[in-house]
């Protein structure tokens, strides 16, 4: 039992930084953003699946991506469904004829059915290929970077609530088994086990009890010295306000400008970004008064450049093709073409599919977050 | 390192304060142990050495408390957390991390020392702790006694001068007490940490400790002593220091060890004495309550009982021992139907305990649980004592008139939750005695007991086994199977390593025979009462001398 | 009773910006006027809210942190987000049936706007991160259960049953409004939709609204009203208790608790 916790101390073996798979994720996605082409959308799913195979550990989060891919099959196919029901047709290949039904007046006369053209399907499909993609790209990063591990790697001015959500990740596994304890205590009392009723009847010493658990948890919180903090300058303090009313009036001042009509370019997303940023910037500078330093936190070195950037780099060669070679990344439907394949994202799938040998395999047991599958009934250990 | 000065302590919304003029000084280096019954103020006392009373309780703190020259009152509990560790009561609790090595790390992170001394300070405490072995494993997998040890190790790593711990050994077997309070002695010694604890287990612990502090409750003074001048007078004390004080031995003894020196005599004295037996021979033929023929339970790859045949008939008082894991609740939860066999049978009155349900299930068997507190669920006493009467199919007012005998300060409008732990398993035990289940089952009934409670709690079992009930205690305390036990069953790796009349198990076992047991060996005398009933304080008195001239 | 979190200056002033920013985020389909930019970049403009939003939850979330939420705070917060964690697969997608809206009603309420704004806020990313769930729709879950429970949290004073059909009449509208949120999200994102239904980027305010009514009762009515109905049920059913379990919790915590010492004069 033991050996089966022991880290390999072997120098190979380790933890991406969380951040550099979520980075080359979502440069995929934005690749996947950029283009209408199937194959170089499926291209992506395989690269995604790839990598995802070769590193991911075995945890139950991990297990996501094969959610997120069932999540991309509804999306194409609720795509497709609702041009065959609702869509115009376009194009001459018709496949079959829908009986057509026009709804009342109140549901806006909404026309229902009618012919379906090949060239409408395929559309629609591509359309819903793409937004599939980007999802499995996310469910990919969902599945290879580890929550816990993410969650260390917050920035100071978030670490607070970083801590609210590692105490809810490791309450969660607890309190399911919490249930199970209180449920086998119903059966005890004669009581119903099963059913709505029984829910009900476990839920309220459940929650009592995790709620008393909190109040302990936040006296030893307390006493280890959390939240500890330096006095700031009134000068500093000041300037920090100040800062944050500056940046969150710009951000407001430059939403006003996206959505009303004609105002100077500047003062519309460039002002709500750099609204963004000075607040942020705000805030990083009050959380410096805070006495606190981290314990190993996950290094970024050479894997972790070389995952981001073959991430990055893909996403560049895809907006790029959309400059030069914009036909060979919109595959044409009408009339129904065979769609192209061009070099220049090709040559950025390969670079992407490279984690699969950059990443470090990752350590064969668990560091990882807990979990746990309760006994029916565990009334102790 | 620790002062008091006048210190008197108020809640909110009281009027008189729970400790009053308080004067006290704690030196470097002392192991201090404190006593009191539970809701005599003892927690409260360990809370004001590191200012959460009242910080973070609120209330009132006159006087000042400091430690190492810093005064609580300008320093709340995090600005001490680099000089007072504290580990309260379930440290499970107290867990803010998911691995073992980074609950190590959260008190210096919040410290602000460098990356290279918490490194430094990590590994240092985990072969200080013995923790090596489990430094990435997830803190929800740990054992009970794994998890003390890295609560302990969690303030260690902010290197405090004070270690306040609440019942560090309460919940554990007594192989992880042992190693628990060899790591503190360790600490004691090569670290010069002052400990402070409070711990119901005086029998574990006080043969350790420098002084003692006792709480009486009631605002009443503190006494705080030597433990031999403390255990002198105390109204509770383990049995070898209440043996010692029968025998008129001088000076105390407060080990095992101290008390076998001096026992010559007494030993002697008995030696054609027969110990007063609790013998099951009246129980021989009674009705089985339950059986077992080569029961196994699996779940997924770990075996908890493997080939268990036994059989429960009525009347007896059953301890069931044995480590952490062994098995034991597994077996209890198997004869009210929670966990069923993968091979062999058991039956309970007669009949798989899965089939039984509601009413017939409670007139068959009762299962008090390891936390009681489960088996609440309304909001108030009286609330709880009506949903027993009707899930039990009894008259209305008979769980509350149970009640009453057993603890008749329990308020019917108290919550379930505000009542204390001891208060909680009297409350949980009428509640399953309710029904008047033949057979009725404990799961450590004495976990966080204070002596009184514990003291009703056995008069309770033996009035229960008179009756004709059979009960079956779960349980690490040596003390309890020595005082109630007819029979003792040890489990080990699930399996039935032992079973048999108390006596002849548990004094060839150095794990579970008691003080006296062990005193006493190879006789088998088991409880201080059965001593004393034997020959009569007179006559131990009159050779008390001798054994104490013996001594010195 | 004391807030569980404070919010001062700073924080509410940080609350108004996202609510503003995120009023946008959610309904510039319908508020942006047809020559603005938004428009004419309607395929990115949704992108730029999935970024601009995450930042400003954090920001907000900073401030709160920042001196208005001690140990207690954080310890309660973290296990009533688990609390919505272990529920939310109770629910597992059929239809709107999820329970974890009374959890975040009555929390907001027990325990003040402030700390009702940031349970929306971090309970759903919590489960999200437990479940691998995060993605582009994540922020604006986050910042419409954030508004839910801030919500709560200022609701006039009330008792006793009143109080009661107020949190459920709160609970049914504020369930309900979720889901109409989020499906406006979603809207900009659907393509291939027949005009009637469909969001056309720069048509008059009048005729998307209307496509939009169209496109919420055929696709997300059967998820929101079934879910306006379960809370409203559960608010009835366990609101009492639970809030009676939430304000124990809360005296015994005692947020904010003011410490005396006196000094004795010997």
């Amino acid at each position: 039992m033991k050996a089966a916790f022991q880290i390999g101390n072997n120098a190979s073996t380790r933890w991406l930084h969380p951040g550099a798979w979520w980075v080359w994720a979502l440069g995929l996605a934005t690749a996947a953003s950029r283009t209408l082409n199937p194959l170089l959308l499926v291209l992506i799913i395989v690269v995604a699946a790839l990598v995802v195979h070769a590193r991911k550990p075995d945890a139950p989060w991990a297990r996501s991506f094969i959610f997120f891919v069932k999540l991309g099959i509804a999306i194409i196919v609720i795509r497709v469904m609702v041009q065959v029901l609702f869509g115009a047709a376009i194009g001459e290949t018709t496949l079959f004829n829908l009986p057509s039904v026009t709804l009342p007046e109140w549901m806006a006369g909404v026309r229902l059915g009618g012919p379906v053209t090949l060239e409408s399907i395929l559309m629609a499909f591509y359309d819903g290929l793409r937004l599939a993609t980007i999802i499995i790209c996310i469910g990919a990063a969902n599945s290879l970077a580890s929550p816990s591990r993410l969650l260390k790697s917050v920035p100071a001015a978030l670490y607070e609530i970083g801590v609210s959500v590692v105490v809810a990740l490791t309450f969660t596994p607890k309190l399911v088994a919490d249930v199970s304890r209180v449920q086998a205590a119903r059966h005890l009392r004669g009581r119903v086990t099963r059913g709505p009723r029984a829910i009900a009847g476990a839920a309220m010493p459940v929650l009592e009890g995790a709620l008393e658990g909190s109040i302990t948890l936040a006296a030893a919180m307390d006493s280890r010295g959390y939240g500890r903090r330096n006095d700031m300058g009134v000068k500093a303090q000041r300037t920090t306000s100040t800062l944050l009313a500056v940046g969150l009036i710009a951000a407001c001042i430059g939403t006003y400008g996206l959505v009303a009509a004609t105002s100077p370019m500047l003062l519309s997303a460039p002002m709500l970004i750099i609204g963004v940023g000075a607040s942020l910037v705000a805030i990083t500078r009050s959380a410096q008064s805070a006495v606190r330093t981290r314990y190993r936190p996950d290094p970024w070195w050479i894997p972790e450049w070389l995952v981001a950037i073959a991430g990055i780099f893909i996403a560049g060669t895809f907006i790029i093709s959309m400059w030069i070679s914009p036909l060979a990344m919109e595959t044409q439907v009408d009339p129904a073409m065979w769609p192209a394949l061009p070099l220049l994202p090709l040559i950025g799938l390969v670079i992407a599919a490279t984690p699969v040998l950059t990443a470090p395999p990752i350590p064969r047991t668990y560091g990882e977050s807990p979990h746990i599958t309760p006994q029916p009934f565990e009334v102790a250990a | 390192m620790i002062r008091f000065e006048n210190v008197s302590v108020t809640y909110d919304g009281e009027t008189t304060p729970i400790l009053r003029n308080i004067d006290l000084e704690l030196f470097e280096g002392e192991m201090v142990l404190v006593v009191g019954r539970t809701g005599s103020g003892k927690t409260t006392f360990l809370q004001t050495i590191n200012g959460l009373m009242p910080h973070f309780t609120g209330g009132t703190l006159s006087g000042r408390v400091t430690i190492d020259d810093r005064d609580t009152q300008t320093n709340p509990p995090r600005e001490l957390a680099d000089l007072v560790g504290v580990v309260a009561q379930d440290p499970a609790r107290g867990f803010v991390a998911d691995t073992v090595e980074e609950e190590l790390a959260f008190g210096m992170e919040c410290l602000g020392l460098a990356p290279e001394v918490m490194r430094r300070r990590v590994e240092e405490t985990l072969d200080l702790l013995g923790l090596n072995d489990l430094r990435y494993r997830p803190l929800m997998t740990l054992s009970a006694g794994q998890q003390q040890r890295v609560a302990i190790g969690a303030v260690l790593t902010s290197h405090p001068k004070v270690l306040v711990l609440d019942e560090p050994t309460s919940a554990l077997d007594p192989g992880a007490a042992e190693e628990i309070l060899a790591a503190l002695q360790r600490l004691v010694h090569d670290l010069g940490i002052t400990v402070v604890m409070a711990e119901h287990r005086l029998e574990r612990v006080v043969q350790y400790v420098d002084r003692v502090i006792v709480v009486p409750g009631n605002a009443a003074p503190l006494i705080v002593g030597t433990p031999q001048e403390v255990m002198r007078t105390a109204p509770i004390a383990p049995p070898v220091v209440e043996l010692g004080r029968v025998a008129g031995w001088n000076p105390l003894p407060l080990s095992v060890r101290d008390a076998r020196r001096v026992a010559g005599p007494l030993r002697t004295l008995l030696i054609d004495q027969i110990p007063p037996v609790r013998s099951n021979e009246s129980t021989q033929d009674s009705e089985v309550l339950s059986e077992a023929q080569q029961l196994t339970i699996q779940y997924g790859q770990h075996t908890a009982l493997k080939a268990v045949s036994l059989a429960i008939r009525s009347g007896e008082v059953v301890a069931l021992m044995g480590r952490n894991g062994a098995g034991k609740s597994t077996l209890l939860n198997a004869m009210v139907g929670l966990r069923f066999a993968s091979s062999g049978s058991i039956t309970t009155h007669g009949k798989d305990p899965r089939t039984l349900k509601g009413v017939e299930l409670l007139n068959s068997v009762g299962l008090v649980p390891q936390s009681p507190g489960d088996l609440l669920e309304a909001t108030s006493v009286g609330d709880e004592c009506k949903a027993a009467d009707r899930d039990a199919n009894v008259e209305s007012g008979t769980t509350r008139a149970l009640l009453d005998l057993l603890a008749p300060e329990i308020d019917h409008a108290t919550h379930p939750r505000d009542l204390s732990e001891g208060q909680r398993l009297l409350l949980a035990l009428v509640i399953v005695l309710a029904a008047r289940p033949p057979l009725l089952l404990l799961d450590e009934p004495t976990r966080g007991l204070d002596y009184p409670t514990k003291i009703r709690l056995v008069d309770a079992l033996r009035n229960l086994a008179l009756a004709g009930h059979a009960i079956i205690l779960a349980t690490h305390d040596v003390e309890l199977a020595a005082e109630v036990a007819t029979r003792v069953i040890v489990l080990a790796e699930g399996e039935v390593v032992a079973d048999g009349p108390t006596a002849d198990v548990v004094v060839a076992s150095p794990m579970f025979a008691p003080q006296i047991a062990k005193v006493m060996a190879p006789y088998p005398w088991l409880t201080v009462t059965d001593v004393v009933n034997t020959i009569g304080p007179l006559i131990l008195r009159s050779h008390a001398p001798i054994s104490g001239d013996a001594l010195t | 009773m004391t807030p569980a979190v404070r919010i001062g200056k700073r924080s509410l002033f940080a609350i108004l910006a996202t609510t503003i920013v995120g009023i946008v985020a959610f309904g510039w389909p319908l508020i942006a006027s047809p020559e603005s930019d938004a428009v004419a970049h309607s395929t990115d403009a949704p992108w730029l809210f999935v970024i601009v939003v995450p930042l400003l939850l954090a920001v907000v979330l900073a401030q709160f942190t920042d001196g208005g939420m001690d140990a207690k705070a954080i310890a309660v917060l973290g296990v009533l987000a688990a609390v919505v964690s272990a529920l939310r697969p109770l629910g597992g997608g059929t239809a709107g049936l999820e329970p974890i809206w009374v959890i975040l009603v009555l929390g907001g309420r027990a325990l003040g706007p402030g700390f009702g704004f940031s349970l929306g806020a971090v309970s759903l990313f919590s489960s999200a991160l437990l479940t691998g769930g995060v993605g582009p729709w994540l922020p604006f879950q986050m910042l419409g259960a954030a508004w839910v429970g801030l919500g709560a949290g200022l609701l006039p004073k009330a008792t006793g049953r009143t109080e009661i059909y107020l949190l459920a009449a709160y609970g049914a509208v504020a369930a309900f409004a979720y889901g109409l949120l989020l499906n406006l999200w979603f809207w900009p994102f659907t393509a291939g939709l027949p005009s009637a239904i469909a969001f056309v980027p720069g048509a008059p305010l009048a005729e998307n609204f209307s496509a939009w009514l169209h496109f919420t009762v055929l696709t997300s009515l059967g998820y929101d009203i079934p879910r306006a109905i379960l809370t409203v049920v559960l608010i009835f059913a366990a609101g009492p208790t639970i809030l009676t379990a939430l304000r124990r919790v809360s005296r015994k915590a005692r947020f904010g608790a003011i410490p005396t010492f006196e000094s004795v004069t010997p």
